[in-house]
């Protein structure tokens, strides 16, 4: 549990740790609009190539990022069958009759047995999922022996693998953006940037110091608190709580055993932090000196000038074609 | 000159049994008063007083001649400091350095002045070479001479160790015994809050509570001979200084040997 990688920042010294938290938030959320108004599958392909090529030129490594990928392998996956399955637009490239039979649907949900029972045990999950997802399709298309208790359809249309395609590769980008982010700012200057950001909420008279106080110490007390989760589940596991085994009743239980005494610690803790903050002057909403300062350089100017571009080509590219 | 007095102070949470009661109490400008007392004896609460973290029920408490009340409450801030118990519950910086500078920062000092004033107090604490670390890489004792640096930085007169030392190691322990030492011969006044008789030892004074109750003020070498107050407050005695007093109970008149077990019980 303590060694969380995603989003943790790596130090480095390419171009963009050079940057100004500020351009890298700002050029973020501009990327992002820009991929989300992208409709053609070839240009949506180009973008991949033009980050995956920011990533080579920025020195980072890809396992970080397909690190930060793999939570979001579920919703991928979801997404990706989702879209092959029931989309039914353009062209039909396949279209195979499913026989539920005798024989087909007890051999199916062996291997659905056999692939639960399994899954642990092997190490590319992913790779195991698609060859057990297709050896049913398999099963259910080829084989049509036995009593037939009933017959489905499964149509592969061209647009649904495109869309499958062009979803998957939408998710890829924004998550590998967020991370580029993640990886090559410091907690602090990520915050001072988002500070900066955020200071035009304060016409609504949103207090943009108060949520970066917030932030600064949430990240600051993120490993604090794993640590202390890390000990709680030792302390539980000596008194016989087994966190990886159970049932889903167990499992609640021990979830229970671990956030009991989590909470109770937290709120110690942001007491005491409480008191050492007001000891030391801290009074909140009153204007504060600031030791970090940002350096708004060319580098930053021509980063977000290329994000423009990125989104005035994206909307153009979205009128016009 | 007298850095804080305390006047007829009582303090209780509500519909509690009072915390502290009709507590009297004057420490001088460079003093170093030890507060003793066991759990529950309302040691901690009395330190919260005098930051105006708590308000007293009755009574009235002065920093310098000034009054305590909501108006100067941030006046006497920056006079007093205070290190808590908790090394991690009162780091509030990412890196030592922003830890340095978050008073300085709520003072609103400029910041070439805040950025020497850090090198300045990191310094004086010996923690330069770790101005950029985070705080899960340090030691607790440095990372109480951390908070001590942060304090220093606001130039307070006053410091406060809310049993500063009691989640330490040995190492780290004596690492900011040694600081307090330092800061004592700087001329600060300086106030520890603690149950172990070590930290007593070094400091002038002793005000020993009991039950929210001032049971007795003394020279610390009076009090830590003094059995019967000692163990009326539930505190253990040094083994030297139990063995000095058992013997001058029985008019036993080598001074070498008392001065010996004095100076062992320095070392302990």
């Amino acid at each position: 549990m303590k060694n969380i990688v995603i989003g943790r920042y790596i130090p480095g010294n390419t171009f963009l740790y050079k940057m100004d938290p500020r351009t890298k938030i700002i050029a973020l959320i501009i990327l992002m609009v820009s991929v989300f108004i992208i409709r053609s599958f070839t240009f949506m392909l180009g973008s991949l190539g033009i980050i995956i090529i920011v990533l080579l030129i920025g020195k980072i490594s890809v396992k970080r990022v397909y690190l930060g990928l793999r939570p979001l392998m579920f919703l991928l996956i979801f997404t990706f069958v989702f879209q092959i399955l029931f989309n039914t637009q353009g062209e039909l490239l396949i279209e195979r009759t499913l026989y539920y039979t005798l024989y087909t649907i007890p051999i199916t949900i062996l291997i659905i047995t056999f692939w639960i029972f399994t899954k642990r045990y092997i190490r590319f999950k992913l790779l195991y999922f698609l060859l057990v997802l297709t050896s049913i399709v398999y099963v259910l298309t080829t084989l049509d022996l036995g009593y037939t208790i009933g017959q489905g359809e499964l149509s592969i249309y061209s647009q649904g693998v495109e869309m499958a395609f062009f979803i998957m590769i939408r998710l890829i980008i924004i998550v590998t953006l967020s991370t580029i982010l993640t990886l090559t700012t410091k907690p602090t200057d990520l915050n001072l940037g988002l500070e900066s950001v955020l200071k035009p909420l304060k016409i609504f008279r949103v207090n943009t110091e108060e949520i970066a106080m917030i932030l600064a110490i949430s990240l600051r007390y993120i490993p604090t608190l794993l640590d202390e989760a890390n000990k709680i589940m030792l302390a539980q596991a000596s008194r016989g709580v087994d966190f990886s085994e159970g049932k889903l009743k167990d499992k609640v239980m021990q979830i229970v055993s671990l956030l009991v005494p989590m909470f109770i610690i937290s709120f110690k803790r942001s007491d005491d932090l409480a008191n050492a903050m007001e000891a030391r002057s801290f009074v909140p909403g009153r204007p504060r000196t600031r030791l970090q300062v940002l350096k708004w350089t060319r580098l930053d100017t021509i980063t977000l000038g290329i994000t423009f571009i990125a989104l005035i080509t994206s909307i153009s590219l979205r009128i016009f074609l | 000159m007298n850095s804080i007095e305390i006047k007829d102070v009582s303090f209780q949470y509500q519909s509690n049994t009072p915390v502290l009661q009709d507590i009297n109490l004057t420490i001088k400008k460079g003093e170093w008063v030890t507060i003793l007392g066991h759990n529950g004896s309302g040691k901690s609460t009395l330190s919260k007083l005098i930051i105006g973290l708590l308000k007293a029920k009755t009574g009235q408490i002065l920093v310098n001649g000034i009054e305590l009340n909501p108006e100067t409450v941030q006046d006497i801030r920056q006079k007093v400091g205070i290190v808590f118990q908790n090394p991690d519950n009162q780091f509030v910086g990412v890196t030592v350095r922003d830890d340095i500078a978050f008073g300085l920062e709520n003072l609103q000092v400029p910041r070439e002045d805040m950025v020497e004033r850090i090198e300045k107090y990191a310094k004086k604490v010996n923690m330069s070479d770790f101005l950029n670390k985070e705080p899960h890489a340090l030691s607790g004792g440095q990372k109480q001479r951390v908070a001590i640096a942060g304090i220093l930085a606001m130039n307070t007169d006053i410091i406060i160790f809310d049993e500063a030392t009691s989640m330490l190691d040995p190492k780290g322990r004596n690492m900011v015994l040694d600081t307090m030492k330092q800061l004592r011969s700087e001329g600060k006044t300086i106030i520890t809050i603690t149950h172990t008789m070590k930290e007593a030892l070094l400091s002038d004074r002793i005000v020993v509570l009991k039950q929210g109750r001032i049971l007795k003020v003394g020279n610390s070498k009076d009090i830590l001979k003094d059995k019967e107050t000692l163990e009326k407050s539930n505190l253990e005695m040094l083994l030297p200084l139990r063995i000095l007093y058992d013997l001058e109970q029985t008019n036993y008149s080598n001074e070498r040997i008392k001065n010996l077990l004095w100076e062992l019980s320095l070392s302990v």
